[in-house]
């Protein structure tokens, strides 16, 4: 397939990287010069503007950070809606409110444009490995033409509902149960703490027992260890992760007393001053509300 | 072979007892309905007639009863525990309870010359008669070691929390709320994602094949897709119990626990709603009433 790509952070990278891999005519674009190099070593066709990184495309690939980005990529100026051709479709694999995801439809819309939300779980290492999860959602025969870039990006695809958002919704609330987790594990761990108990016997407890899952896991041994300070994904950005769950509940009349309360110990930890550490920390947070950190 | 009494024969208590007399261990079981004790009669059991007659001479009594006050009761009635138990002998208290009925239990227990062992179990009735509890002991080293071969026919693994019995129990109340609040946040979950047009099952499957693949979300995430309520495994009420012993040990403590604090208040609007007797999956259900959605 003839795919543009747009955004090349470490997700996107290694996203391009499987695409160009496996045989697909790869032509990218970042607003950001030098992220392409790599790729471009690869054999990737380099763009100067999204316009070029549009042209002759089935596909155009936007992978960007927040939805500022996405808005200037997708309907700003100069934007793949100006660009897209007839019979194209624009996919959106980054992580977005369901409120931007439903006017960058809209927009594509009134231009007769296809627009697929296909969000992503998985970190840059699955993104290079092609082990992703993709959500994908949006007008059926559009996510068909989007069927084999899905499968070299990702070890398995899962159809949403009809409208992006959804797909938007289930991301969201992926990272939202996971966010609920980690506070829950952080207040039982200072309560057995304060009881007297190893935090490693009830990790242990915990992970043989009804929680042997990554999650789990993960997150309870980097409290166990109280090691923050190489993030996989930080304190911040499991904030902006909280509130887009919190505002697309909000749009549909959903209340997520869990949510207030997980955006609220991060909130603290940032008012500590561990913004930039892995949002594990919350076992910190949690460890100085009841005074034990 | 030790001597030991078993006091309190529901589901639970009779898988645990018929593996101490699969050990070979001399049993004396005791329950207040007698016709409980009818099957390890049958299988070499000698069945008491009182507290005290089941206590005489037993090296270890272990209670598997479902409260405060059923193990309060027992153990400092006329003719309880702490009365009938020679010195030296040690109480194993298998139930779930709160952390101040542990302490009366161990200061009752230590006046009279005994020693308290906390061991609340994981685990349901099958894997109590299969004697593949998970069990939590809490209580002075030489007295677990002691007791060791009598949990070791019961459980799979025994986590030693410390040498306070509350420190089992601490493991256990928390253990539990972890769960209840996987509950909550699963149910909210839902309710989003629904709200968005997405069937239930989609989410359970991004959920239990990646982050969350365990028993927990498995379980009680396939219950709330299918809405199958009615085979309560545990009940609302039975986890509002568990809730209120988990808020007051976090008091005792002072823990602030807001999460936990969703979780009860989501049990008590569920039992509003008349949905006590359901299984505590359907606090999906008081999320999306919540919500509108139902």
């Amino acid at each position: 397939m003839k795919i543009g790509f747009i955004g090349l952070g470490r997700m996107g990278q290694g996203m391009g990287a499987r695409l160009l891999a496996s045989g697909h005519d790869l032509l990218v674009y970042n607003r950001t010069a030098g992220k392409t190099a790599e790729l471009e070593k690869a054999g990737a066709k380099v763009a100067s503007s999204i316009a070029g990184a549009c042209k002759d495309r089935d596909l155009v690939i936007t992978m960007v950070a927040d939805d500022n980005a996405l808005y200037e990529v997708a309907v700003g100026p100069g934007g793949v809606r100006q660009y897209l051709e007839k019979g194209a479709v624009h996919v959106s694999m980054g992580t977005h409110s369901a409120g931007a995801i439903q006017s960058v439809t809209a927009a594509h819309v009134e231009k007769g444009h296809a627009f697929v939300a296909a969000p992503v779980l998985g970190r840059p290492d699955a993104a290079a490995s092609g082990q992703l999860v993709i959500v994908a959602a949006g007008p059926a025969d559009a996510l068909k033409k989007c069927e084999p870039a899905f499968a070299v990006m990702g070890r398995k695809t899962l159809e949403a509902a009809s409208t992006p958002e959804s797909a938007i919704a289930i991301k969201l609330a992926n990272n939202f149960v996971l966010g609920c987790a980690i506070e829950t594990m952080a207040e039982a761990f200072s309560l057995v703490r304060k009881y007297g108990v190893d935090p490693q016997v009830f990790y242990e407890v915990m992970t043989e027992g009804l929680f042997a899952a990554p999650a789990y896991k993960v997150y309870g041994k980097l409290m166990v260890d109280a090691s923050y300070d190489k993030p996989g994904f930080t304190t911040k950005l499991g904030l902006k992760d909280i509130k887009l769950a919190l505002a697309a509940a909000e749009l549909v009349q959903v209340p997520l007393p869990s949510g207030s309360v997980v955006r609220d110990r991060l909130i603290g930890a940032i008012a500590h001053g561990d913004g930039d550490k892995d949002w594990a920390v919350l076992g910190k947070e949690q460890g100085r509300a009841c005074g034990l950190d | 072979m030790m001597k030991v009494a078993f006091i309190g024969l529901g589901r639970m208590g009779r898988g645990m007892a018929h593996r101490l007399l699969g050990g070979g261990h001399d049993l004396v079981v005791y329950d207040v309905f007698r016709a409980a004790g009818d099957e390890l009669g049958k299988a070499g059991a000698r069945v008491a007639d009182t507290v005290a007659d089941a206590c005489a001479d037993r090296d270890v009594v272990v209670t598997m009863l479902v409260e405060d006050a059923a193990v309060l009761d027992v153990a400092m009635r006329d003719g309880g525990l702490c009365a009938s138990l020679p010195k030296g002998a040690v109480h194993v208290a298998m139930g779930t309870y709160g952390v101040a009925a542990i302490r009366a239990l161990g200061a009752a227990h230590a006046e009279a010359g005994q020693v308290l062992v906390a061991a609340p179990v994981l685990g349901r009735p099958d894997l109590a008669a299969s004697g593949q509890l998970g069990i939590v002991s809490g209580g002075p080293s030489d007295a677990v070691t002691r007791v060791q071969p009598l949990l070791d026919l019961m459980g799979r693994k025994t986590f030693h929390a410390g040498v306070l019995p509350e420190s089992a129990t601490a493991i256990k109340l928390a253990n539990n709320m972890v769960l209840g609040c996987a509950m909550v946040a699963m149910g909210e979950g839902f309710s989003l994602i629904r709200k968005y047009g997405v069937e239930s099952q989609t989410f359970y499957e991004v959920m239990t094949e990646g982050l969350f693949s365990s028993v927990a979300y498995k379980g009680y995430g396939k219950t709330m897709v299918d809405q199958s309520y009615d085979n309560a495994g545990s009940p609302i009420t039975v986890g509002l119990k568990d809730a209120n012993l988990i808020a007051a040990a976090a008091d005792l403590a002072r823990v602030p626990m807001p999460m936990h604090n969703i979780y009860k208040d989501r049990l008590l609007g569920a039992v509003a709603h008349g949905d006590g007797d359901r299984d505590q999956a359907v606090l999906a259900r008081e999320q999306a009433r919540a919500a509108g959605l139902e």
